[in-house]
C-alpha cells in the first residue's frame, strides 16, 4: 500500500515534466494573452521577468518541482491568486459530479446490463443494446444540449445550468454518465452472459438455489471483476468528461478552470490542475487494485 | 508663469454638475435582482490585474473615475467636478466634495494619488498601465484639489482619464485587504461588493449612501454560462434578465419577440485584413488598392455578418474622438476590373492557372487568421479568401487558435502577408490608434504597427496631435491623417463591430453604451 503510493511520485514528476514541456513548445505566450493588445515591450518584459518566464525549462521545472514538494503550488498568473486556493474552490463541484455520474452509471449500467443477460435477445436486450449505442456515439456537449432544451426549456422541470443544489446536479450527472451507463452496461450483459455458462452456476440451479440468489451470489460476483476494472478506467473517462459537461452546464469544476487556464496560457494554474487531476487518477487505481483483493480472495496483495 | 501658460491653453472648462433628466414616460420600479448571463468569469475585479470586459462589466460598477464617457461617447464628469489646464503636462482637478467610499473611507486627492501611484508605480504596474500613454500620477494640492501629471505634453488625457478602467480604490481597503482587493474591491459607485463564487457567479448590490442617482435594483448577479445555447435557453427560461454576447443566429427571431429587447449600437472595434507593406508584393500601394477593389464588403456584411455588425469607414469607429469618415465607398468600390487593372499595371500578368505572376512569381499571399477571437473572422477570411481567387490572387490562409496568431503578429518579425484582426480605440481618442498602428516607429513589438507602414508625414502629424491639449486642432491634424492613410490603405477594413445585448422586455431603463466595457446597470429597473 505504501509502496504503492510511493510509486505515484515518479508518476506525479512525469505528469508535471510532460505538461510543462507541452506548454513550453505551445504557441502563445501567457504574459501577453494577459496584458492584451495594447501592452508595451517594457510591461511585458517586466512581467515576464517578474513571473520568472525568463529563465530556462529545466530551471523553471526544478524551482516548479521544489515549491510544490514543500506545498507551495504558486500563484496564478492571470489572477495572482494562490492556486491552491482555486483548486480548492473547484475540485469539490468536480468531485461531487464525478461521483453522481460514477453512481449513476453503475447502478443503471449494471441493472440494464444484468436484465439483458438474464433475457439475451429479448425485446428489453435489443432497445438496450441499442441505447447503449447511441450513448456511446452521442458526444456529450450534444446530449448536455438536447437535455438542457427538453428538461428546461420545454418541460421547465430542471434549471438550464449552474450549481448549488441536487436539482441542478441532475442534468450534468446524466449527461455525464450516459457514456460510462453504456460501457458498463455492454461489459456486464457479456461478463454475466459467461459466468452464467460456468458449471458452479449449473450446480447452484440443481441444488435448488433461487434464480435471484444465483445471479446476486454467484454470477454478479464473479463477473465483477471485469467490470470494477472498467469502473476504474471510467472514472478517469468520467474526469475528462468532465471538462465538457462543465462548460455545457456552467458547472463550476475543475474541467472549466483547466480550460480557462489553457486558453490563457496560465501554467501555473494548469499544472496545479493536471496535478490534482493525475493524483485523483493514482487514487482511483489504487482502490480499484485493493478492491479485487476483497471481491476474490484468491487474489493476493502481492501489489 | 502660470496665467501665462493658461493664456497660451484652453483656458477654464467648467464641466457642471451631472443633471440626469429622468424622463417621465415610464414610472420607474424600485428594487428587483437584475441576473445577467455572460460566457466567462472575470480575472479580477482589480482594474490593476484585469482590464477585459468580465471583469469591467462588473467593477465598472463599483469603481468610479474622475470622469466618464457617456452613451454618446462626450466626456462627463464623475468625481472630479471640473478641471484646469495649469501648463501643457498639467491638468488641475476639482474634486467632488462630501464622497465616501463604501467602507466609509472619505473620497479626497489622497484617495486620488494613492490609485494612481499604486497602479502606475507598483511592481508591476496596472495592466491597463500601457493604455495611459505618458500618465505619470497624480500630485495632491489640497485636500478636494488634485494635479494629474503627464511626462511629455498629452492631448488625449481627459479622455484616458475618463476610460473604464480609471476607478478609484478605497485606500484603506487596499491596505487592509492586500492581495484579496482583487476579488471584492471597494470603491464609491453606485453599486458595492457583495460576493464572488468562483466560475459560478459575481453579486453586487445597490449602494444606499451613493452621492448621485442611486441604483434601482437591489441587487446584480453575473452568472457564468461559457455555452451560447445555454445562454439563450436562459434568458428564454427566465433564468436571465440579459444576455451578453448573445448568440448572433438568434437575433432575428428575438427582435420580433415583445418579450425581449434587443439592445444594439455601433461599437468602436473594427475588424480587417491587415497588410504586410514592409515586404513585396504588398509594398507596391497599386497591388494593395486592387485587393481593396477586389473584395465585396457589402456581401460580408449582408450574408456573414448578417446585421450583428456594421460597415468599417475607415481604420476607426464614428464614435472616436479624431474619427475621419474615410469615403471608403467612393475611393474602393468593389470591382474587379479595376482590381484586374491596377494589378496589370503594377506588372502583374494572369499566369497558367489563373494566378497572377510577375518574373515567374505567382501572387500568392500567406495569411494568418484566428477563428472565434472576432466574431466571425474566421469566416470573412475565407470569404475575402474566395474573392481573391476571382481576381488571380491566391491567399494561402493559417487559421490557428488566438494565442499563436496573437504572439506572430505581436513578435518583431511577420512572416504572412496578411493577418486578421481587430482593433478597439480603448480610451476614445484617435491617438491611441493612429499613433500605434500607423507610426513608422511603433513597429512590433514596441507598437502595433503590424503592417510596417511607414510615411514621415503621418509620422509628424500623429506626433503634433498627441502633443497639442487643443482639441480642435488635434481633431483636424487627425483627419489630416486619415486622408492620406486612405489613400496607401494599408488595411482591408471589413466591418464595425456592433455592441449588442440581448434583455427580457421587462428590463427598463438600460442604455448600451458603444465602449463594451462601459456597462451602466444603475438606471435599469425591472418591470415586474
Amino acid at each position: 500500500m505504501i509502496r504503492r503510493l510511493l510509486l505515484a511520485v515518479p508518476v506525479l514528476l512525469g505528469v508535471v515534466f510532460v505538461v510543462m514541456l507541452t506548454i513550453d513548445y505551445l504557441p502563445g505566450d501567457a504574459v501577453t494573452l494577459m496584458l492584451g493588445e495594447h501592452a508595451t515591450k517594457d510591461a511585458v518584459a517586466k512581467l515576464r521577468e517578474h513571473l520568472g518566464l525568463d529563465k530556462p525549462f529545466l530551471v523553471r521545472y526544478l524551482d516548479y518541482v521544489g515549491r510544490v514538494a514543500r506545498g507551495d503550488l504558486g500563484r496564478s498568473i492571470q489572477q495572482n491568486r494562490p492556486v491552491a486556493a482555486e483548486l480548492a474552490d473547484a475540485w469539490p463541484a468536480t468531485l461531487e459530479l464525478t461521483v453522481a455520474a460514477l453512481v449513476i452509471a453503475t447502478v443503471a449500467g449494471i441493472a440494464a446490463g444484468v436484465a439483458s443477460a438474464v433475457w439475451p435477445n429479448s425485446l428489453f436486450d435489443g432497445l438496450a443494446r441499442l441505447g447503449s449505442l447511441f450513448g456511446l456515439s452521442m458526444p456529450i456537449f450534444w446530449t448536455g444540449l438536447v437535455l438542457i432544451v427538453v428538461f428546461s426549456l420545454w418541460l421547465n422541470w430542471l434549471p438550464v445550468g449552474g450549481a448549488g443544489s441536487l436539482i441542478h446536479l441532475v442534468l450534468p450527472a446524466v449527461t455525464l454518465a450516459l457514456p460510462s451507463v453504456a460501457m458498463i452496461a455492454r461489459m456486464t450483459r457479456s461478463a454475466v452472459l459467461d459466468v452464467l455458462r460456468e458449471d458452479y452456476v449449473r450446480t447452484a440451479r440443481a441444488k435448488g438455489v433461487g434464480e435471484f440468489l444465483v445471479l446476486a451470489r454467484h454470477a454478479l460476483r464473479n463477473a465483477f471483476i471485469p467490470i470494477l476494472t472498467l469502473l476504474g478506467l471510467q472514472s478517469g473517462q468520467l474526469m475528462g468528461g468532465a471538462v465538457l459537461t462543465e462548460t455545457v452546464f456552467a458547472w463550476p469544476g475543475l474541467g472549466r478552470l483547466m480550460v480557462k487556464a489553457i486558453f490563457a496560457r496560465d501554467y501555473i494554474l494548469l499544472q496545479g490542475a493536471v496535478l490534482v487531476f493525475a493524483l485523483a487518477f493514482v487514487i482511483i487505481n489504487l482502490i480499484v487494485d485493493l478492491s479485487y483483493g476483497l471481491l476474490d480472495p484468491r487474489i493476493g496483495r502481492q501489489g | 508663469m502660470r496665467s501665462r501658460v493658461s493664456r497660451m491653453l484652453i483656458g477654464l472648462l467648467v464641466l457642471g454638475l451631472a443633471v440626469t433628466l429622468v424622463p417621465p414616460v415610464d414610472a420607474q420600479k424600485r428594487g428587483g435582482t437584475l441576473t445577467i448571463v455572460r460566457p466567462t468569469d472575470p480575472v479580477s475585479l482589480d482594474p490593476n490585474l484585469e482590464t477585459t470586459a468580465p471583469g469591467a462589466w462588473v467593477y465598472f460598477n463599483m469603481l468610479e473615475g474622475l470622469l466618464t464617457l457617456d452613451e454618446k461617447m462626450q466626456v462627463k464628469p464623475a468625481l472630479a467636478t471640473s478641471y484646469e489646464v495649469m501648463s501643457p503636462t498639467k491638468v488641475r482637478f476639482k474634486l467632488r466634495p462630501g464622497v465616501k467610499f463604501h467602507d466609509g473611507t472619505p473620497f479626497n486627492a489622497a484617495a486620488v494619488k494613492f490609485t494612481f501611484d499604486r497602479a502606475l508605480k507598483g511592481s508591476p504596474p496596472a495592466r491597463w498601465a500601457s493604455l495611459a500613454g505618458s500618465l505619470e500620477g497624480a500630485e495632491v494640492v489640497d485636500d478636494l484639489t488634485v494635479d494629474i501629471v503627464t511626462r511629455e505634453p498629452y492631448g488625449p488625457i481627459l479622455r484616458t482619464l475618463a476610460m473604464y478602467c480609471m476607478g478609484m480604490v478605497s485606500p484603506t481597503a487596499v491596505q487592509k485587504m492586500g492581495a484579496d482587493f482583487s476579488r471584492a474591491p471597494v470603491g464609491t459607485g453606485p453599486f458595492k461588493f457583495v460576493e464572488w463564487k468562483t466560475n459560478t457567479h459575481v453579486i453586487i448590490e445597490r449602494n444606499p449612501d451613493y452621492w448621485g442617482d442611486k441604483a434601482l435594483v437591489d441587487r446584480v448577479i453575473f452568472k457564468v454560462v461559457p455555452e451560447e445555447g445555454a445562454r439563450m435557453i436562459a434568458l428564454q427560461t427566465g433564468d436571465a434578465d440579459m444576455v451578453l454576447f448573445p448568440s448572433p443566429a438568434q437575433l432575428p427571431a428575438l427582435r420580433k419577440d415583445p418579450k425581449f429587447t434587443v439592445h444594439e449600437t455601433t461599437g468602436i472595434r473594427v475588424v480587417f485584413a491587415g497588410l504586410h507593406a514592409g515586404q513585396p508584393p504588398l509594398d507596391d500601394v497599386r497591388v494593395r488598392q486592387a485587393l481593396l477593389h477586389a473584395v465585396d464588403r457589402k456581401a460580408i456584411l449582408d450574408n456573414i455578418m448578417e446585421g450583428s455588425a456594421g460597415p468599417a469607414r475607415g481604420v476607426l469607429a464614428p464614435g472616436v474622438f479624431g474619427y475621419k469618415d474615410m469615403q471608403l465607398e467612393r475611393l474602393y468600390p468593389f470591382d474587379r476590373a479595376r482590381a484586374k487593372a491596377l494589378l496589370g499595371q503594377a506588372g502583374w500578368m494572369p499566369g497558367p492557372d489563373g494566378v497572377m505572376t510577375k518574373g515567374g512569381q505567382r501572387l500568392s499571399l500567406s495569411w494568418l487568421a484566428a477563428r472565434g477571437r472576432y466574431p466571425k473572422d474566421g469566416e470573412i477570411t475565407e470569404a475575402i479568401q474566395a474573392m481573391f481567387k476571382e481576381v488571380g490572387v491566391e491567399a494561402k490562409v493559417q487559421i490557428l487558435e488566438w494565442a499563436a496568431v496573437f504572439q506572430q503578429v505581436r513578435g518583431a518579425t511577420l512572416n504572412h502577408h496578411m493577418f486578421t484582426l481587430g482593433w478597439v480605440t480603448s480610451n476614445a481618442d484617435a491617438d491611441y490608434s493612429l499613433y500605434a498602428l500607423f507610426h513608422s516607429k511603433q513597429v512590433p513589438p514596441t507598437g502595433w504597427n503590424t503592417s510596417r507602414y511607414a510615411n514621415p508625414k503621418v509620422d509628424a502629424l500623429v506626433e503634433q496631435a498627441r502633443r497639442s491639449l487643443n482639441q480642435t486642432e488635434r481633431e483636424k491634424l487627425y483627419g489630416e491623417v486619415q486622408d492620406i492613410i486612405a489613400k496607401e490603405m494599408v488595411w482591408i477594413p471589413v466591418y464595425t463591430t456592433k455592441e449588442i445585448i440581448a434583455a427580457r422586455a421587462a428590463v427598463k431603463g438600460f442604455n448600451i453604451h458603444p465602449v463594451e466595457y462601459n456597462l451602466t446597470l444603475s438606471k435599469t429597473w425591472l418591470e415586474k
